[in-house]
């Protein structure tokens, strides 16, 4: 078996365009949530969104994002910065040895949307000749390839909420098991649009807005919870052999150690704490840990009272009486629930949390519920003397459950 | 080439290509304009001549001087037949 390291990280989110950026929002408990401007924010109930909010498109020559759906702009972006931080380079025979895993939950949603629009309501003749390529679920993934010359092994993962840490566990396992040497790993999300928010609002999930303070009303572990609030954005890493990243001189920044991977099978929404726990059971296993050895968890802490109650109970069942000595952390109170890309944007949180030693707050947790009685750091950003190992949670509609462990690496 | 001028107007503005690049022997290869942006592009001069390309392989198109005389040659079967146009089969 080979150790899997991380080299590189990129991001961009509605906190920040970098990982830099993003990690000083989460400790300052800086809310990425604001009201929906669009033309048809109208239609809209809630009317709050997480959204990117920086120039994407402008990173790209207009020849090229005649292709590029706004979910593979993203990716891109992300991807870009974790290539440039890890220094590394797939051109020549060592890219055909390196893979990419990535997940999306609804691909190019965008372009989807307008040329639905184009031939329902406008009636056109014909849609743009790259629809296809632009709204497929793997376009992200062929983009990157092509960006940066990997020839070895692609996938695209969509299982929901968890699509992108499921990305992460696999491609982690793929190195591990020496099928590949190293890859980019992480995922994308971009639906915004009226008729996927829209859906979502049906299924009684968003939270309500808060009048007064709009950017607190996704409130994690709160009593007071009604829901979250989706967001849009990307997370890319690079993970790597040990010995093919040391030979190169790179800059370790974690360890991957254990992937859990489990499915409810019980209800296409509702979370099962059974499955929640077996994932992280398994994770720990892999990692060869025992549950008293973690130090943090990133949860998927979603806002909603399913969702809460149901990680709360499954960090019970997996780690007993340890369970409230444990530090965890919601982070989409602040940046929302960035869908398939959220899972790889919070392992991305949990790794910053491991090198900084300071866990994130979960923000907006104004009414502690006495049926989620763990430690959330509500208090605000917490320092921590030893922090050497984190799990990060990732549950998706369909009964997905992804958890992954990394540690400091030595 | 009647034509041309406005080809390469269009792969100036709309794919951000410089004046100098689009001369009428360039190879769309070499600009990067590959085979979905060379759609892209004939789908535009189509709405703005109100001509339809006949779709399929029958036309090489390797440079921009090669859609300027494709466009140029359907505007002259339009002034020929002018119904042409409304025939179906290019949607």
């Amino acid at each position: 078996m080979k150790r899997v390291v991380v080299t590189g990280m990129g991001t961009v989110t509605p906190l920040g365009g970098d990982v830099v950026s993003f990690f000083a929002a989460l400790l300052a408990g800086r809310s990425g949530i604001r009201k929906l401007e669009a033309p048809w924010a109208g239609s809209i109930n809630a009317g709050i969104v997480a959204p990117v909010s920086e120039d994407i498109a402008g990173h790209f020559p207009k020849l090229k994002l005649i292709s590029l759906d706004r979910v593979s702009q993203l990716s891109l972006l992300a991807a870009r910065q974790a290539v440039a931080q890890a220094g590394i380079d797939f051109s020549g025979a060592h890219g055909e040895h390196c893979g990419i895993f990535w997940g999306t939950g609804m691909g190019g949603a965008s372009t989807l949307e307008s040329a639905y629009n184009d031939l329902l309501i406008h009636s056109a003749a014909r849609l743009k000749p790259t629809t296809v390529v632009m709204v497929m679920n793997n376009a992200s993934t062929g983009q990157i390839s092509i960006e940066f010359n990997i020839r070895g092994p692609s996938y695209t993962y969509s299982s929901a909420c968890s699509s992108s840490a499921v990305a992460l566990g696999e491609a982690f396992r793929a190195i591990r098991f020496g099928l590949v040497k190293a890859a980019i790993a992480g995922g994308a999300e971009a639906m915004l649009t009226q008729g996927v928010i829209k859906s979502w609002e049906s299924l009684q999930t968003l939270a309500r807005v808060d009048a007064e303070h709009p950017e607190t009303s996704c409130r994690p572990f709160s009593a007071d919870r009604s829901g979250f609030v989706l967001g849009e954005g990307a997370a890319a890493l690079i993970l790597e052999e040990e010995g093919a990243a040391k030979a190169r001189g790179a800059t370790i920044l974690a360890e991957i150690t254990g992937y859990g991977n489990t499915t409810d099978a019980t209800h296409i929404t509702q979370p099962e704490a059974s499955g929640q726990a077996r994932a992280m059971r398994l994770a720990l296993a892999e990692a060869g840990l025992m549950p008293e050895q973690v130090d943090h968890i990133n949860a998927h802490g979603t806002g909603t009272r399913a969702g809460d109650l149901s990680e709360t109970s499954a960090v019970r069942q997996v780690f007993g009486a340890q369970a409230k000595r444990i530090p965890i952390c919601a982070t989409k109170a602040l940046h929302g629930h960035l869908m398939g890309a959220t899972g790889a944007v919070e392992m991305l949180a949990a790794i910053e949390t491991l090198r900084t030693r300071i866990v994130p707050p979960t923000a907006h947790l104004f009414h502690p519920d006495p049926e989620c009685d763990l430690d959330y750091v509500s208090e605000g950003p917490r320092q921590l003397a030893k922090l050497d190992v984190v799990m990060s949670n990732s549950f998706g509609f369909g009964g997905n459950n992804a958890v992954i462990v990394a540690r400091r690496y030595s | 080439m009647n034509s041309l001028q406005t080809v390469q107007q269009l792969l100036v503005e709309e794919f951000g290509l410089t004046p100098a690049q689009v001369h009428a022997e360039a190879a769309l290869e070499e600009l990067g304009v590959d085979s979905l942006a060379t759609i892209e592009c004939m789908f535009l001069l189509e709405d703005k001549f109100k001509i339809r390309f006949p779709g399929g392989d029958a036309v090489v198109i390797k440079t921009v001087g090669d859609i300027a005389r494709e466009v140029d040659s359907l505007l002259a079967q339009q002034a020929n037949a002018p119904a042409a146009t409304d025939k179906p089969g290019h949607s």
